[in-house]
């Protein structure tokens, strides 16, 4: 059994292939824009799914240009189905630019396999992806520093201070942070208050890494 | 180290956004004659365009990715920004990114900054030992042959057993039951990884 996630532009050529493909096909999720073309391939993709007697949700995107809140969606979805233990699969290739990257983004974050169907072919084509959480590449501690410093952007921290809210030694915490900072997912920034005091913060976009 | 179509407004924002000592464009060959190719050239004398085929996303990441390494191996750091061109080019630099452990942005026109941990290759979470079961892995074959092959390649049983596991873990390899016998083949997947594979033995 696999759930299939997609991506549809205009044309649905470009998500044919893997609902036909996918082997042991449960259900088919796939996201649009709101555009009347994208609407007539949706009806068309629906149709294809019904004749093979497949559940297929097609999911209109309010704003296809919208990175972030794409990511979000898909994501949302995708782990609502990965707690299920039901492997997936995701088509990148149709739909906006943004839409395609956002489900791209996904499944590097999440490992999903992902494909994309080429434009003339219409062969499928499997991207070079592992089947990990993207974020497992922190330790435990580094995750939980980090998703500390995320839901707590609007707080300065600094090094002491933050190993004290998370209840850990200061040469403990010091020494994560400095793998932190090497791998770019924090900066240290100086205290406007006090020059000596340097502020941590979590670098833009770790909120995808560990929301 | 920037994407590009044919419209430098996909390029322009992450040039005033980041930092950058030389500009490398990735792109199409047709994109090389077009207008905006020409008003970036004139901002930026000094750019470099690698050529791709824009529409071969495994082309364009192996591009994208030696394109990172001759960057680092110049002594610099890359930085990429993945909001110009095709889909397909704008998929494999983003891949690119990830694989190689480079900042990423897509800034158009506000810049987000994609969650890349530096240094921090996508390929490390294959140990040696899965690689080398990785190379032995051609066609279906049994688990139990595997596991011999990999022992004349100084691979103990229980490691290699575990470089397999990974492996399916991974989605690398699939095994299967057949008449009491495990039988394991390598998936379209490792197929890919195998050309990435080679790229990092190369640099190594």
């Amino acid at each position: 059994m696999t759930v299939l996630f997609g991506t549809l532009g205009w044309r649905p050529q470009s998500l044919i292939p893997s609902i036909r493909s996918t082997e042991g096909l449960e259900r088919v999720t796939f996201y649009h824009s709101d555009h009347a073309k994208s609407r007539t391939a949706r009806g068309r993709v629906i149709e294809f799914c019904r004749t093979l007697g497949v559940p297929a949700t097609a999911v209109e995107l309010s704003d296809a240009f919208n990175l972030l809140q794409i990511v979000e969606r898909i994501r949302a979805d995708v782990r609502r189905e990965l707690a299920g233990g039901i492997p997936l699969r995701f088509n990148i290739a149709g739909g906006t630019r943004l839409m395609s990257s956002a489900a791209l983004l996904t499944c590097l974050l999440e490992g999903i396999p992902a494909t994309y169907v080429h434009d003339e072919t219409y062969e499928e084509i499997p991207l070079p992806l592992l089947r990990m959480t993207y974020a497992d590449r922190l330790t435990p501690r580094q995750r939980a520093i980090l998703k500390f410093l995320v839901e707590h952007r609007e707080r300065a921290y600094t090094e002491s201070a933050l190993a004290k809210a998370l209840g850990v030694h200061k040469a403990t915490m010091n020494h994560h942070l400095r793998e932190l900072l090497d791998k770019g997912a924090i900066d240290r920034v100086e205290n406007p208050q006090d020059r000596r005091a340097l502020l941590i913060r979590a670098v833009p976009g770790m909120e995808l890494l560990v929301g | 180290m920037a994407t590009f179509g044919f419209d430098e407004r996909h390029v322009l924002p992450a040039l005033r956004l980041l930092p950058y000592d030389e500009l490398v464009l990735l792109a199409g060959r047709s994109s090389l004659r077009t207008k905006g190719f020409a008003r970036l050239r004139a901002l930026e004398p000094d750019l470099r365009a690698v050529v791709v085929d824009p529409f071969d996303l495994v082309r364009c990441l192996e591009a994208t990715c030696d394109a990172i390494v001759e960057a680092a191996r110049r002594g610099g750091s890359a930085r990429v920004s993945v909001s110009g061109g095709t889909k397909i080019l704008c998929a494999a630099a983003m891949l690119a990114a990830f694989q190689e452990g480079v900042e990423a942005w897509y800034c158009d026109p506000d810049p987000i900054r994609l969650p890349v941990l530096r240094g921090v290759r996508l390929e490390d979470a294959v140990s040696d030992s899965a690689r080398l079961v990785a190379g032995l892995l051609r066609g279906e074959r049994s688990a139990e042959e595997l596991v011999h092959a990999a022992a004349t390649h100084g691979l103990g049983r229980v490691a290699a057993y575990q470089a397999l596991k990974d492996l399916v873990r991974h989605g690398l390899a699939d095994q299967r039951l057949d008449g009491g016998e495990v039988l394991v083949r390598p998936t379209a997947g490792l197929e890919v990884h195998r050309a990435h594979f080679r790229i990092a033995a190369r640099k190594g």
